[in-house]
This record gives structure tokens, sequence and C-alpha cells, in this order.
């Protein structure tokens, strides 16, 4: 359930805790052109099973979170310090 | 010159401390709490173990942040030559007038706290000298185990009185 989110740094916390931004897609370079520049703000795939979000860890400690979600199930595969374990989503 | 003296309070001076056998809540004294953040990958070990050895304890944060505290207030010379000392990998920042610190003490300090935070305190998963960020109901506080029946409990100044206000109801039902 997605009511417990584990946060990296600090184990197991209820999801009143966090803030979600939204999928966490890799940034394109500045020059990449219009139309990926409109995907990556606009677009969004909505699949049904594994999904990558952005998650805050707002009330603990204040990290950025890569969060790996089943978004039929709320089952939590995965959870990353955004800065610290996924660098290839910075720009 | 303001038309009004200044009386410097204490931010839970009016309320009267727990005194139970199964809790206790103190308000602690206003002393110095600094805020550490540091650059990421620097090491501050030796820093922070300098700063724990003398009259400071120090409490993880979250990657790179520690705050410095102790029940003394620090004087401007000893303030200034402790944030020299952090620099130049990380930076302190003085929070002494803006968080505050309540300990909460006894066999049912557990119980308490788990009415209103999320976070896993059993003493197997929490030791003494451990430290987390969580949430207190809705008001965000920073926990500290300093022994095995007693958690130091930081929280902005502006909030202490709520979450004082809050811990009085959590330990209603073992403080009689």
């Amino acid at each position: 359930m997605a009511s417990l989110v584990s946060c990296p740094h600090c184990g197991s916390r209820p999801k009143e805790e966090f803030t979600v931004k939204g999928a966490a897609l890799k940034r394109p370079a500045p020059d990449a052109g219009q139309e990926r520049w409109m995907d990556y703000v606009y677009l969004r795939d909505n699949p049904r099973g594994a999904y990558d979000e952005y998650w805050h860890h707002t009330s603990g400690c204040r990290r950025w979170l890569v969060v790996t979600r089943d978004t039929a199930t709320h089952e939590i595969a995965a959870s990353r310090d955004a800065a610290l374990d996924v660098p290839e989503t910075r720009a | 010159m303001s038309e009004y003296r200044l009386i410097h309070r204490t931010a839970l001076s009016d309320k009267q401390p727990v005194d139970a056998a199964g809790i206790s809540l103190t308000a602690l004294p206003e002393g110095h709490v600094i805020h550490v953040l540091a650059e990421q990958s620097a090491d501050m070990s030796a820093t922070l173990e300098g700063a724990a050895a003398q009259t400071h304890s120090v409490r993880y944060v979250a990657p790179g942040q520690w705050f410095i505290v102790g029940d003394e207030p620090l004087a401007d010379d000893a303030m200034a030559a402790l944030l020299t000392r952090l620099t130049p990998h990380a930076a302190g920042v003085d929070q002494s007038h803006g968080r505050v610190r309540i300990l909460a003490r006894g066999p049912m300090v557990e119980c308490v706290l788990a009415k209103g935070s999320g976070a896993d305190l059993a003493l197997s998963a929490f030791a003494v000298g451990r430290s987390t960020t969580t949430l207190i109901g809705h008001i965000a506080a920073h926990l500290t185990r300093v022994e095995d029946n007693a958690f130091e409990i930081m929280v902005l100044r502006g909030f202490a009185e709520s979450l004082w206000d809050d811990l009085m109801r959590m330990s209603a039902e073992f403080a009689e």
C-alpha cells in the first residue's frame, strides 16, 4: 500500500509526510528542441503498473526521492535518493 | 528605540511540566541550536566529534545535515568560533531562537509518541543516539532517543505550544 512509503534515509513512513511531484523523467538537453520539451513538460504515459515518481520527504529528511510505485496495486518496489542514487535524472 | 520594553520569555514558560510514573514532559533550557549544512560528500565526522566532545550534543538530521545543541546559551565569540570551525565544507546557521526542545521521559514514552508519529521508535530499531524528523500529528518535529526511555523532541518555536498541548493530551492516560 502506498500509505506507507519507504524512505532510504528514514525508513517506512506514512504518506502524509511526503509530497508527490510526479513522473521522474530524464530532463532533455537545453537545446533539445521545442517538441522534446513539450513532451517533457506536458505529456505523460499514464501506465498501468510500475511508475517512477519524484516524492519529497517534506516532513522528514526533506530529500527528493525517486519512488517506483505500481499504479494499480500501489505497491512500492524501490525508493532511492534522487540526488545521491539516481544521477541520470539530473540535467 | 522601541516604545516598549522587550521581554525575553521562553516559548513554554506558561506550561506546567508533567511528572508522572508513566511519562514526564519537561521544556529543556533554550540554550543553543545550530543547524549544520555540509557540502555533498564532505566528511564532517572529525569536526562534529570535536563539537560533541565539548559541551555540545550532535543530532543527525538528513544526509549532510546535523543539529549541534546544548543547554547553555552561547556567547557571541563562542558562537563565531564554532561557526568558523565548520567552514569551509559546511555552514552553520544559528537556530537557537527558532527551535525549542522538549524532553519526554518514562516507560510509556514510545506509546505516547506512537499516537502521533508513524516512525518506528522501538528500541531495537531506534537505538539511543539516533535521530529522525517526523510528523507528530500535523507538526514536524525532530526526535532523538537520548536514553532507553527518553526522547528529546525539537520543534519550531512557533509550534512549541501546540505540540506541548498535543503531547499533554497524548500523555493524559499515563499521567494520572
